[in-house]
């Protein structure tokens, strides 16, 4: 119960900071995903229902978040996906920093492929090789960079709330 | 590996759900009722949000555009004024219609109704979208498909709209198309948002002439739905070889930059009774002159010549 709650939070607070300020830096490429870290984070820490679950929560929450203008429901498979699989190497019990930031950048990866994936299914004018391989870039770099600040926080902040560690 | 079959349960659900989702947004076509939801139930908190960090959010867009930041507060001074100066002329065609509409005694009669907004959340989606929010919404008047601009021209349109906050898609997002014509030789043709590549212009008719430095304004939609004209866009800042096409392309460098909007006007569309009525911003002061005269002290004034004088770059830095 209070993991959930605390799952809300993170979350929100990383969306609305995501819309609010961060997509107002100019940067080149692109700019990192504050609730792709969160949801790696909660995979990594909380296994891979949890990881699913709480994707499938955020990408539906950033769906419908009002600046974004998509077909609704493709953020929440990607992230849902990323989740499961973030939350399948939960298991391997010292985690270096190296590795997290690997599954990071694999998870980025994902994350990117399978929204454009689908918006290509759907025929998304967005979806372009230049567009898709800049996005790949743009997240692989920043959410690389932003991985060591946000997961150990939000990860710290999970395994507070679950007394059985 | 842990909890496989459970695990995959889960994840086959949530897909299901997710995959059940996209398919009922897909057939709504967009603005369907669960991103209505959206906007009223995060557009609040956004908006709470932004009052305290768009102070932050701007000291950080402002490293990038340290240039616009001086010239924005310049700009948001004049906005007014200018807003009106741009509706009521931009070409001396324009300067004619609101002769011709004197005479029908039509002028103020109804014109631009503009609601003012400030951006309170940038939309990225993985870096594929380049939307805002701003905050009016239906509560203000907003509909769909409405033109938004500020001072210094097209921004966009408007999509989702909530009770108090609404979507706009912006000028350099991929699926941004707004039909244009040239303000010189009065061409048609339809601007292309590029994304993060330029904006792209193509002109309808091949063998007609386009020039580096070529002024784009907005050609009315339907109704006026979702643009309003004469809206200035861009210029031409290269003319792409077309052998062989049916076209003509054109490269846009866009009066605005997407970057660092921050107050903008969504031109709320007004009942009337004549189609071209509303090309005339209602005047304080009624004048008995038409305005096509040129002011003697105009430095500013875009009267006078056939030719539109250049307009000046919407911001010093360069784009982005």
């Amino acid at each position: 119960m209070r993991r959930a709650a605390l799952a809300a939070a993170v979350v929100l607070t990383a969306l609305v900071l995501q819309a609010d300020v961060i997509n107002r830096i100019a940067l080149p490429l692109g700019r990192p995903d504050l609730s792709l870290l969160c949801v790696i984070a909660f995979g990594l820490t909380s296994g891979p229902v949890y990881g699913a679950v709480v994707g499938f929560c955020v990408g539906l929450a950033a769906d419908v978040l009002p600046p974004a203008d998509h077909t609704l429901g493709r953020l929440a498979l990607a992230f849902a996906a990323v989740g499961y699989l973030a939350g399948l190497v939960e298991d391997v019990e010292e985690r270096s920093v190296l590795s997290t930031v690997a599954v990071v950048a694999g998870a980025s990866l994902v994350a990117v492929i399978v929204f454009a994936g689908l918006g290509a299914l759907l025929g998304d004018g967005r979806i372009t090789g230049a567009a898709v391989a800049r996005s790949l870039a743009a997240a692989v770099l920043y959410d690389v960079v932003l991985a060591p600040f946000v997961v150990p926080v939000v990860s710290g902040a999970i395994r507070r709330t679950e007394p059985a560690g | 590996m842990r909890g496989s079959g459970r695990a995959r349960l889960i994840l086959a659900l949530l897909l299901l759900t997710a995959f059940t989702l996209i398919t009922l947004d897909y057939r709504s076509g967009g603005g369907g009722p669960l991103r209505r939801a959206g906007n009223a139930i995060f557009g609040p908190i956004e908006r709470a949000v932004a009052d305290v960090t768009r102070p932050i959010g701007s000291f950080f867009a402002s490293l990038g555009h340290l240039n616009s930041y001086k010239a924005q507060n310049r700009r948001l001074a004049q906005e007014n004024a200018q807003l009106r100066q741009r509706l009521r002329l931009t070409d001396p065609q324009r300067a004619q219609l609101a002769a011709a509409q004197k005479l029908l005694h039509l002028d103020g009669q109804a014109g631009f109704r503009i609601v003012a907004a400030q951006v309170i959340s940038f939309g990225s989606s993985l870096n594929f979208e380049s939307t805002a929010t701003i905050d009016v919404g239906s509560r203000d008047g907003v509909k769909r498909n409405e033109t938004v601009i500020d001072g210094d021209g097209l921004v966009g349109k408007t999509e989702t709209v909530g009770p108090t906050t609404t979507t706009i898609l912006l000028g350099n997002d991929p699926e941004f198309i707004a039909g244009a014509r040239l303000a010189r030789t009065q061409e048609i043709g339809a601007v292309y948002g590029g994304g993060r590549s330029p904006m792209t212009f193509r002109l309808l008719d091949s063998q007609a002439p386009m020039h580096v430095g070529d002024e784009l304004v907005t050609f009315a939609s339907l109704n006026d739905r979702p643009f309003v004209p004469e809206v200035p866009i861009g210029r031409i800042t290269k003319v792409v070889p077309s052998a062989g096409q049916l076209y003509s392309t054109g490269r846009v460098k866009p009066f605005v930059n997407y970057d660092a909007i921050d107050v903008v006007g969504v031109v709320v569309a007004v009942p009337r009774t004549l189609p071209r009525d509303a090309l005339v911003a209602p005047s304080p002061t009624p004048s008995p002159t038409p305005s096509p005269q040129p002011s003697p002290a105009g430095n500013a004034s875009p009267t006078g010549s056939p030719v539109p004088p250049a307009r000046r770059t919407p911001s010093p830095s360069g784009s982005p």
